[in-house]
């Protein structure tokens, strides 16, 4: 039992690394939060780009709808290898875009961050679908009836309708994104796991890991809460509505 | 004679293999009221919805103050939308905007008026259909006879030369629809052109200048309220004014 208690939880190792950990969760959350915000952004384009109407749209919607699939279908972690492996060495590319180090992130991380939005956008634009087409057709009539064009229409009156529906599944799916940021260390960022898992070869113990876990569990388990509460709140309002 | 407002010729429209109108000529001039009834399934919704183009007729011509918009596109499309106001059965006021902000938002959107100008006429339209201290609710805080009064304000705040309504007082408890059909006869005292598909039988033999009667996908009969309502001179008439008024 002592050596069970000693590999998963040894205080002493938590204390002297608990830094070096928080730094590394300090980047996890770091790469959630810019990953996230522009993979909701892209996916709500991809979302409105597949509910362009009209013939003339038609190829718009297929390329969508395939950008959708595809990126559904293939796992994040080859996205992040492929990108951070072949970015650098498309020469065609300006520098900045080739080695980018805005706001004094390294390039890594950029490529981490282009990864997930890459790939949660197509999530995400599935979960925006949902809500735009939950939105009540009356609606649209009404918008189109006092002369709004299909843009306005969805700017004004279906879009906000659309988000407000869909804030738990986003709120759920960015659980998930957080999680999967710990796939950014395989090109070398050291976050959360990485950390961790560094830790973890120098002392061979794993207690900086259950560290890192614990963190996580601070973060995730109020947010899988408030998702719940944000239901529940939702579906009170859905029975109270007539009709 | 003025030129009618509304002409339609021979309007035809399908939903797959169910032909909902089957050849629907009707003239509206200007400041009449004509009202459509008839039995449910019998078309009377799609009529309006070809009106203002939110159904496009497949067959057959709807001119409108003398212009062709049967096959009307994009830019056209909203030129006559913002001629022609439309009132919904269900209400359909923006959930999530206030009562005020459901009238102003095509005003600022559609008709780019400044925000001083759309805030005052609509405050001066709420106010006439009876919900200036009701400004700054959200929908779901209206009744429902709230909710149609905001949502003919809503229509009238882009001027329209034509208002349509569609069963607006089906969907309200019975003691919140005459502050409804209140609210429209006072249009139809200002000589508003109405296009009004109603079930109100006393509404229709009030203030109607003729009672168009539709069954299976056709006017069956047309006349004034005192011909349709009191001597239909078809049989199909008789029989559903015997079951919506007999008992």
């Amino acid at each position: 039992m002592g050596i069970f208690f000693h590999q998963y939880f040894d205080l002493d190792i938590i204390r002297d690394n608990f830094s070096f950990v928080l730094a590394g969760f300090g980047q996890t959350l770091l790469l959630s939060v810019v990953g996230a915000a522009l993979a909701m952004s892209w996916g709500l384009v991809l979302a409105l780009l597949r509910q362009s109407p009209g013939r003339p749209m038609m190829p718009v919607r297929a390329l969508a709808i395939t950008y959708i699939d595809v990126l559904r279908g293939i796992p994040l972690l080859l996205v992040i290898l492929l990108i951070s492996g072949s970015i650098p060495f498309l020469t065609f590319l300006p520098q900045t875009l080739r080695a980018p180090d805005f706001f004094g992130k390294p390039d890594i991380f950029w490529f981490g961050v282009l990864a997930i939005a890459l790939t949660y956008g197509a999530y995400y634009a599935e979960v925006y679908r949902a809500g735009l087409e939950g939105v009540p057709y009356g609606q649209t009539e009404a918008a189109r009836s006092l002369g709004m064009s299909h843009a306005q229409s969805m700017r004004h009156v279906i879009v906000p309708q659309a988000i407000r529906r869909v804030i738990p599944p986003i709120l759920n799916d960015f659980i998930a994104l957080m999680k999967d940021t710990s796939l950014v260390q395989v090109i070398g960022y050291v976050e959360v796991v990485r950390a961790g898992r560094e830790v973890q070869a120098e002392t061979f113990n794993s207690s900086a890991l259950t560290l890192g876990a614990l963190m996580f569990i601070v973060f995730t388990v109020p947010l899988a809460r408030l998702v719940d509460r944000l239901i529940a709140r939702q579906q009170a309002q859905t029975r109270r509505a007539p009709v | 004679m003025d030129e009618p407002v509304l002409e339609l010729e021979d309007v035809h429209k399908s939903f797959g293999k169910l032909e909902v109108l089957r050849g629907i000529d009707l003239t509206v001039g200007r400041g009449d009221v004509i009202c459509v009834i008839g039995p449910s399934g019998s078309g009377k919704s799609t009529l309006l919805r070809c009106i203002n183009l939110l159904e496009p007729p497949e067959r057959g011509r709807i001119v409108l103050e003398g212009r062709d918009i049967t096959r009307a596109r994009k830019a056209e499309l909203n030129f006559v939308r913002r001629r022609i106001g439309m009132v919904f059965q269900q209400f359909n006021l923006f959930p999530h905007k206030t009562a005020l902000e459901n009238l102003t938002v095509a005003q600022r959107t559609v008709l780019d008026r400044s925000k001083d100008e759309a805030l005052a006429k609509s405050r001066a339209l709420l106010e006439r259909v009876g919900l200036a201290d009701k400004m700054g609710e959200y929908p779901e805080r209206l009744s429902g006879g709230q909710q149609q009064r905001v949502a003919i304000a809503r229509a009238l705040a882009m001027n329209p030369h034509v208002m349509l309504f569609d069963e607006v007082t089906s969907a309200l408890d019975p003691e919140l629809v005459k502050e409804v059909l209140d609210v429209m006869r006072e249009l139809v005292a200002e000589g508003m052109t109405m296009v009004v598909v109603t079930h109100e039988m006393g509404f229709a033999r009030d203030v109607a200048d003729s009672v168009a009667f539709m069954d299976g996908g056709v006017v069956v009969e047309r006349g004034t309220p005192e011909q349709v309502l009191s001597n239909p001179g078809e049989e199909r008439t008789r029989q559903f004014l015997g079951a919506v008024l007999g008992h």
